[in-house]
């Protein structure tokens, strides 16, 4: 099939691979006549977790999914969540059930659309838009992050989205008007970041880990709902502009509101019924930001911040422990206790105890969000050595990961975050529920680029406990976005919210998502490379190196994490999601810049990691790290707590290992094999 | 053999599907979807709604009759058998679906199985009607595509 890139141009929709999981064998018939009549290369299954292991299987196999909402064995949510964490593939949901909730649902866990029985062709021949868009937007934040010249290519990116948007006549009129209002963000922050997305070359502003470091300082003082020119003068950098602090702002708000969200999603058994918005289910992240903006109810918040702080149990309100999201909890096996859940959240807010360290300390459940480095449950790898983090993130520790997702004791989770290694600070959030963030497939590349943005400055500052925090919990929650899409947070690229998760952020593999796919094989964390050793291409300016210190999460590249987290190798998938395997070497493709510009060292095309990795790196160095990985966090020792990174760096393997699905070994992400 | 007069036997035939509500517009979408390559598509696919459905009718005959009832299981068996009557346009099944769905919503039991007698009754009659048309089809053959006129 036509690579996507030339948006669809020419003969490109034709031989357009799609894969139909529904288990009425009529529908699945007559969908796939129709499929067949449009030129697309259809595969039919009946089964969700056949779908799965064949997607598992082979990520680059296949460009959009359609699903059935009932199935026998799987709700259609959950595979979407997972699908979505895992691989980072487009998911169109389809039922006969047409009642607004439901549609909303499908939705929030992330569909790029809702079609409702019977389908018609005219439907199906615009199937194509999804993949294109969201490989367009992969690109898009992957250039962002990696190199000045994106702006030629973002243009045109954003006037594909914008295109696509409009030309979207889906049904879903609220996933429409989130969709133009993501892409109508990313428009404008790229433009606001002082680079405009026009062919001026001016130099962008890159949000290294220190800046955003201060960024968040200066939000968890003021609070969220502060303007930018206070942050700014708070954070006083020469040079800074009113305009970078509020796309970044914008951005950051963004990527809170996603991680509440995917926190809502994530479901926790104990949650509150998910109630419609699985936002509320936050929990504690953000919350008063989140609150603020009307997302995430206070009980939200709070759940979200038991869950960081690891409170476990119960207590974590994740509400919305919908059987379909699969969030992180989901994989860990549902277990309430909120330890493991956070395991993977939190690391992300483990990392400081302010969790964003945007959210004002005021916000009571926000404010506490444990620092990350909390981890508190699984002691994921991060005590380990460095070694670790390299070695985990092979197959074993995806595996363990898996487990430990599934349900497995913390002891796992260290394991896999020593794969994750790279991880910087939480966002390897393992699955975490990505999805929920409302429609927002768009999102991605721009969510994860928020954490990402997370300087890689991931200095070795010595638990910078806020600024670390809050880099962890976008790195964290974007992992949690990430969640397959490994697309490095390159999303950042001016445009996009890199802290943000975006769950559905088309990880698209950096560079070009020449193929349908993108093939961006999200949160494979590499296993090698977590942080030891791969050394990321370029990402994140390796300082860091082996670890993934790459300065909060941003997956940067910093080598060592690259591999580790970002590489998508599956092996690691450690994090599952963070993953958002470079292809390329591993390293984060956060590139340098992730998100935030922040040019990391080479921006290494890696791509997809990068954002991935942000999150690690955010989460702020874990104080534990001692072990040297720094997983994720920047290499220098920085931040980001150890702990998340090899907590991450186990949960993510779920997710992540399995969509790279290049490795052979990548074990069960989320513990599906076979257990779904 | 007469085609034309079996031609017209057909086309009749289908309208009458069309007049008295036993098929919708999904219909004419699976007709459009048969070409060279898959000739018969349209049969195959009544074929296999008709040899799935028996099954979750039965399903669902269970679901409300055992006790206790399991309303949560009749709505998913239900809901099913209306993606699938939908997917070949038995409008009259798919609306019935939506009525016994209601009850089960309301666990009026009784309105449950009058629902379900009025479905197998629409089941049986569809099946009757379908089959005899693709009788007539066959008998006229290869020349199938005369049949679609309604393009």
């Amino acid at each position: 099939m036509a690579p996507p890139e030339e948006a669809g141009g020419g003969e490109f929709p034709v031989g357009m691979k799609v894969l139909v999981v529904d288990d009425d064998p009529t529908c699945l018939a007559v969908l796939k006549q129709m499929l067949v009549q449009c030129r697309y290369d259809a595969t039919t299954c009946s089964q969700s977790t056949r779908a799965l292991s064949m997607l598992r299987e082979n990520r680059r196999g296949f460009d959009v999914i359609i699903s059935d909402v009932h199935m026998p064995d799987m709700d259609g949510f959950r595979l979407l969540e997972l699908v979505g964490l895992e691989m980072d593939l487009p998911v169109i949901m389809m039922s006969a059930d047409s009642r607004t909730d439901i549609v909303m649902k499908g939705i929030k866990h992330g569909a790029c659309d809702y079609l409702i029985k019977p389908v018609r062709m005219e439907e199906l021949k615009n199937i194509w838009q999804h993949v294109v868009r969201k490989k367009f937007s992969g690109n898009k934040e992957h250039e962002h992050s990696g190199s000045l010249d994106d702006t030629d290519r973002n243009r045109p990116a954003n006037n594909d989205n914008e295109y696509a948007s409009s030309i979207n006549d889906g049904a879903d009129d609220s996933w429409k008007s989130q969709k133009k209002k993501r892409d109508k963000e990313e428009d404008d922050s790229e433009l606001e970041s002082g680079d405009p997305s026009n062919s001026s070359k001016k130099p962008r502003v890159v949000w290294s880990v220190e800046l955003h470091q201060q960024f968040v300082n200066a939000v968890n003082h003021l609070g969220i709902d502060t303007v930018p020119k206070k942050i700014l003068e708070l954070m006083n950098v020469p040079g800074l502009t009113r305009e970078n602090v509020a796309s970044h702002l914008q951005k950051f708000r963004l990527y809170l509101k996603r991680i509440a969200q995917h926190h809502a999603g994530i479901t926790n058994p104990y949650c509150t019924p998910a109630s419609s918005a699985q936002v509320a289910s936050l929990g504690g992240l953000d919350f008063q930001a989140l609150a603020a903006s009307g997302q995430i109810p206070p009980q939200a918040l709070a759940a979200l911040q038991d869950e960081l702080l690891g409170r476990t149990t119960t207590s974590m309100v994740l509400p919305g422990r919908d059987q379909s999201s699969l969030r992180l909890a989901a994989v860990k096996g549902n277990k309430p206790q909120g330890e493991r859940e956070i395991a993977f959240g939190q690391p992300i807010f483990k990392c400081q105890n302010n969790s964003y360290g945007a959210f004002p300390q005021s916000s009571p459940t926000v404010g506490r969000l444990p620092s990350f480095s909390a981890w508190p449950n699984n002691k994921l790898g991060m005590a380990d050595s460095t070694s670790t983090l390299g070695n985990v993130n092979n197959s074993q520790n995806s595996n363990i990961v898996l487990h430990e997702l599934q349900q497995q004791p913390d002891t796992m989770l260290s394991g896999t975050l020593h794969a994750l290694d790279v991880k910087p600070s939480g966002i390897a959030m393992p699955s975490q529920s990505l999805n929920t963030f409302p429609a927002s497939e768009g999102l991605s590349p721009n969510q994860s680029g928020f954490l990402t943005t997370i300087p890689p400055s991931m200095k070795p500052e010595p638990a910078l406990p806020n600024s670390q925090q809050s880099n962890n919990l976008l790195g964290g929650i974007d992992l949690i976005n990430q969640a397959s899409t490994s697309q490095p947070f390159s999303n950042s690229h001016g445009g996009n919210l890199p802290g943000l998760m975006n769950h559905n952020s088309n990880v698209m593999p950096s560079q070009g998502i020449s193929n349908f796919q993108t093939g961006n094989i999200p949160y494979l964390v590499n296993n090698s490379s977590i942080g030891v050793g791969s050394k990321p291409p370029g990402v994140l300016k390796t300082e860091s190196t082996d670890s993934l210190n790459q300065s909060f999460g941003y997956i940067c590249g910093s080598s060592p994490m690259d591999s580790g987290l970002l590489s998508s190798q599956p092996r690691n998938a450690q994090f599952g999601f963070l993953q958002s395997p470079n292809d390329v070497t591993g390293g984060w493709s956060l590139q340098n810049v992730d998100n935030y510009r922040n040019t990391i060292g080479p921006s290494h095309p890696v791509s997809s990691s990068s954002s991935f990795q942000s999150s690690n790196v955010a989460l702020g160095k874990l104080p534990d790290q001692g072990r040297g990985k720094n997983l994720g966090f920047v290499g220098k020792g920085t931040c980001i707590p150890n702990r998340f990174a090899v907590d991450e760096v186990e949960s993510p393997t779920n997710s992540l290992s399995h969509s790279i699905g290049s490795s052979g070994d990548i074990p069960d992400i989320f513990g599906f094999s076979g257990q779904m | 053999m007469d085609y034309s007069n079996l031609r017209r036997q057909i086309i009749f035939m289908k309208k009458s599907f069309f007049d008295q509500g036993y098929l919708d517009e999904q219909f004419n979408q699976l007709e459009e979807l048969q070409d060279e390559s898959s000739p018969n598509f349209v049969e195959e696919v009544v074929a296999l709604f008709l040899k799935d459905s028996p099954r979750l009718l039965i399903n669902i005959e269970q679901a409300i009759e055992k006790y206790p009832q399991d309303f949560y299981r009749l709505d998913s068996l239900v809901h099913q058998l209306k993606g699938s009557a939908s997917s070949i346009g038995a409008v009259r099944m798919k609306n019935e679906c939506s009525v016994l769905k209601a009850h089960g919503n309301d666990k009026n039991l009784e309105g449950c199985r009058r629902s379900l007698q009025k479905m197998k009754r629409e089941h049986a009659t569809l099946k009757q009607k379908l089959e005899s048309y693709f009788q007539l089809l066959r008998q006229v053959g290869p020349r199938n595509s005369a049949v679609n006129s309604r393009k």
